[in-house]
């Protein structure tokens, strides 16, 4: 296993993917991916509609369950039986397309609720974080707030900071802006560009080609549950090199 | 009309003691009816083969008999089989549990599949294990939305609740019948019962309405 391997720069492995394979009965969504995500890259995960884009970001933190292959967290095997995945996850932030805030919570116990139940910080403690990773999201005056209230924007900065509040050192990110108004993708993708530059590990699926241009050191190009494309975001949105990502890039510009 | 209730008039507070008992026995069902119900929902939905198959045939034998006769059957069996002389209420409350949670169960399965997938996916992605995930993000937001269904089933439960009076249990509907049989009016005394349970019946549907309403707002 290349724990050392080099990714543009950055060195040690966070995320190991294997030959990953994941089938739906018959339908084949997944045919073979490997690739390796360094710590503290950020990578954009791009391609049509249908390629398996989310369900591998999904097999990351084993909401899918990969049919073959193998993911190694931290060079920890967790698909290998016996893995304790809740432990996992705790490591692991996801934020959704469709948000998933708790909506019988108030933003701020959207936040609390995991650190309080999960790492068992103290009340203060909990609210303290939650506060803190509010204002980095720019919402403290929302804290006592039901998400019904809030835009759609602000609902996506709330689950980020409610990912964030498990201090994560990987985010994933599943189509963060695909659900929003466009004036509001604005407000979600500079959150995440601001904790780009902290330093964690970041996987992105996403839509957004200027955003993935300008934010992600690598671009995955996927297609038909494979990895058409693996390259730095200058090359490949200026010279890619398969025939299915110059049509897809024709189509996205 | 020969209605006369002057004969029976200082009987009436006699009658309307029997809400205690009736208003005892119904908060008992409900209570532990909803939590027996919620264990089978879960039962259900767990995936296990073995735990699903006797929620399922529970539940198929609750719904599939009379509650007079299994009533009958746990009052009359459980001092022969198993020495217990029990008492005509908590016979009657564990019978109603156990009749309501088979009932309650499938209520409840459908409020918990109807709540959101997303929601478990973040929880889960936030490495929040089954116990509290079921506990403080699946099963409020589940019992909201059957809210109004469990409210129909207490209703349901005070009613039925006249069952017990077969078994010896001054409710209200064994007392007017008591005073019935001494004053020898059969008519009146019913009639005093019935306005008694239609009144809360009310309460409680208008506490069960105003409590969905209190919810609603909250989100």
């Amino acid at each position: 296993m290349p724990s050392n391997a080099i990714y543009n720069g950055v060195a040690e492995t966070a995320i190991q993917i294997e030959d990953l394979h994941k089938n739906f009965g018959q339908l084949r969504v997944l045919a073979g991916i490997s690739t390796a995500i360094g710590r503290g890259e950020v990578v954009a995960i791009i391609g049509p509609s249908g390629s398996g884009k989310s369900t591998f970001l999904r097999c990351m933190n084993l909401l899918e369950i990969p049919s073959q292959g193998r993911v190694i967290i931290d060079g920890q095997d967790i698909t290998r039986p016996g893995v304790d995945i809740m432990k996992v996850r705790q490591n692991i932030g996801m934020v959704f397309q469709h948000f998933h805030l708790f909506p019988h919570m108030t933003v701020l116990e959207n936040i609390m609720y995991a650190p309080r139940k999960v790492k068992k910080l103290t009340q203060p403690a909990a609210q303290e974080l939650a506060y803190s990773l509010l204002i980095r999201v720019g919402l403290q005056e929302k804290a006592g707030t039901y998400p019904s209230r809030l835009s759609g924007g602000q609902k996506q900065r709330v689950a980020i900071a409610r990912a964030l509040a498990m201090q994560p050192e990987i985010m994933l990110f599943d189509e963060p802006t695909s659900a929003l108004d466009p004036e509001m993708v604005k407000e979600v993708l500079d959150v995440m560009q601001e904790l780009a530059k902290s330093g964690i590990t970041m996987a992105i699926v996403t839509h957004e080609m200027g955003f993935a241009r300008k934010v992600a050191d690598r671009i995955l190009f996927l297609d038909g549950g494979q990895l058409a494309e693996d390259s730095p975001p200058e090359e490949f949105f200026g010279q890619p090199k398969s025939d299915r990502a110059k049509q897809f890039l024709e189509k996205m510009l | 009309m020969n209605l006369d209730f002057s004969r029976i008039l200082p009987n009436i507070p006699f009658i309307i003691q029997g809400i205690v008992d009736t208003l005892l026995f119904t908060a008992l069902s409900t209570f532990f009816g909803f939590i027996w119900g919620t264990v089978l929902s879960l039962l259900k939905i767990s995936g296990l083969p073995p735990l699903g198959w006797f929620a399922n045939i529970y539940t198929s034998f609750f719904r599939g008999t009379p509650l007079l006769v299994q009533l009958s059957l746990i009052y009359y069996a459980t001092p022969q089989l198993t020495g217990y002389n029990i008492q005509p209420l908590e016979a009657g409350v564990l019978t109603f549990s156990l009749n309501s949670g088979a009932y309650i169960s499938e209520t409840i399965r459908g409020g918990i599949l109807a709540v959101d997938r997303g929601q478990t996916e973040a929880a889960k992605s936030l490495g929040v294990a089954y116990g509290p995930m079921m506990r403080d993000i699946v099963l409020p937001q589940a019992v909201k939305n059957i809210l109004p269904a469990l409210a129909n089933e207490s209703i349901n439960l005070l009613k039925d609740s006249t069952l017990v009076s077969v078994i010896g249990v001054t409710d209200v509907l064994r007392r007017s019948q008591i005073v019935a049989a001494e004053k020898f009016v059969y008519f009146e005394p019913i009639i005093v019962a019935a306005v008694i349970y239609y009144v809360i019946v009310m309460g409680l549907t208008t506490g069960a309405y105003a409590l969905e309403r209190h919810l609603q707002r909250s989100s």
